[in-house]
């Protein structure tokens, strides 16, 4: 099935949101360490991946702020050139053919979100309930690589979970208009306030509509053609028919109510409502 | 005979002032006619009744597949006052004002709440800035009845099966229309008040 209207909205707001929060809330970490050799056996076997103990790294380059986010190129002197993949997503790279071995030791420094962002179809109680999720070992004593794929804490999980088609004008023209949900799982009250601060101004902006064919990253999690730019990106669609924000409303549980989630995660919630003007049915 | 061109004159001035108590009085009782009936579609809404009818209810709604009733799902408290009250005022505040009475038309104005003013006005017991009645139409999230890990320790009291065993049966939650639509449909008969 080729790419539809809610592939496009979701990949759009996706690239939007966590660049939004990445360049208002300067939310991310530069940090130096390890990279350890583990198994992916979604991978091909000859592919060897060093993963770090963070996820997700930082990927776009039009991030700035008081100190810049290191967004890496190269690890010990091996770069893309020597069959190297960075999986952004996963905190890791991957050999991908004879550049060193499995002794090798890699060490970097690479920027980690603050919050892991992720796309989902999973409901908010098991979100938040089922307790699965691990932390991005940031404080461990024992650091060690994170399993590639896992979802990590801190996250924000991003839903559309409404659409609805109305009339708008002569021609066939529609409003189409969605509800998106993001689920804030935070480990403290400052970063939670934070990210609801940030997404609360942002009612009433809009943002591009970026094709499924310009998405910036790979099937390895590496960005395309060894960088990426939002900013860039972004104004090169900006003009073609974007999105609207046209409310958002932020929550967060009640005190007694968080006393009752599982773990130690704070919980919030933005509930946006976007639209756009387009021909459904031509 | 013709009448006078200066006795139309003042037929015409005078008409409206005789003629307004009288339109005033048609116009309010067209107005109030729809109102009733709008404030009464509300009432007999299957999920009004339910939320209503508070923790023992059944699913009449039938949003939820019958595995447990609105007013539990919701989160509501079981001391907390009727929900569905705080829509029903914000309803029964539609108001209708009349205006005048000039050449052949009559001029009138009528106020009708909007769904924000609903919204606005229905927070979600577990997480303030969320709308329950919106959560009726957009979906709406089982978390403010699954964070009762404790039959006991619910805060509706009794009448719950275990948060697990409801999950278990696949308890989701089906979207209905509720006050947008409710409110669009009473929009267009007041645009169409006739006397």
């Amino acid at each position: 099935m080729k790419p539809q209207y809610q592939h496009e909205l979701m990949t759009s707001f996706m690239l939007w949101f966590d660049h939004e929060l990445l360049q208002k809330g300067e939310a991310y970490s530069n940090q130096t360490g390890l990279l350890y050799c583990g198994d992916d056996s979604r991978l091909p076997s000859s592919y060897k991946a060093y993963a770090s103990p963070y996820k997700q790294w930082v990927n776009d380059s039009s991030i700035s702020g008081d100190t810049n986010p290191v967004i890496p190129t190269s690890l010990n002197g091996y770069d893309r050139t020597d069959n190297i993949i960075f999986d952004f997503e996963n905190g890791r790279i991957i050999e991908t053919g004879g550049a060193f071995g499995t002794d090798e030791v890699l060490s970097g420094t690479f920027a980690v979100k603050d919050f892991n962002i992720y796309l989902t179809n999973e409901t908010e109680e098991d979100l938040i309930l089922e307790n699965k999720l691990q932390s991005n070992s940031r404080y461990s004593m024992n650091p060690s690589g994170v399993k590639p794929y896992d979802q990590m804490t801190p996250a924000i999980f991003l839903n559309c979970e409404f659409m609805r088609n109305e009339g708008f004008s002569f021609g066939g023209e529609d409003k189409t208009n969605n509800s998106i949900k993001a689920v804030i799982l935070a480990e403290n009250e400052y970063q939670l306030d934070g990210a609801l601060s940030i997404f609360a101004d942002s009612a009433r902006k809009s943002f591009a509509k970026i094709p499924f064919s310009s998405h910036p990253s790979t099937e390895y999690g590496d960005v395309k053609n060894g960088s990426y730019n939002y900013v860039e990106l972004r104004n090169l669609y900006l003009q073609s028919n974007p999105y609207f924000i046209d409310d958002v409303v932020v929550s967060k549980f009640s005190q007694k109510t968080q006393s009752s989630v599982p773990g130690d995660i704070k919980v919030g919630f933005i509930d946006f409502e976007v639209s756009t003007l387009r021909y459904p049915r031509s | 005979m013709a009448l006078d061109r200066q006795i139309i004159a003042s037929l015409k001035r005078q008409t409206p002032k005789i003629v307004r108590s009288e339109v005033q009085k048609l116009g309010r009782a067209a107005f109030q006619k729809i109102k009733n009936k709008m404030i009464a579609d509300f009432l007999n809404h299957p999920v009004t009744i339910e939320i209503k009818q508070g923790i023992n209810s059944q699913n009449i709604s039938e949003t939820l597949g019958g595995a447990t009733n609105l007013y539990s799902f919701i989160g509501f408290n079981s001391s907390s006052e009727d929900p569905t009250k705080d829509i029903e005022n914000i309803l029964q505040q539609t108001n209708f004002e009349f205006a005048k009475i000039m050449n052949n038309s009559i001029e009138f104005s009528i106020y009708i709440p909007n769904a924000k003013d609903v919204f606005d006005a229905t927070p979600m017991p577990w997480a303030p800035g969320r709308s329950w009645a919106k959560g009726i139409e957009t979906g709406i999230s089982g978390l403010g009845y699954y964070l009762r890990v404790e039959r006991d320790n619910s805060r509706s009291g009794l009448g719950i099966q275990s948060p697990r065993q409801v999950r278990k049966k696949g308890a989701k939650f089906k979207n209905t229309q509720y006050i947008s639509a409710l409110l669009n449909k009473y929009k267009k008969e007041f645009e169409n008040l006739q006397l």
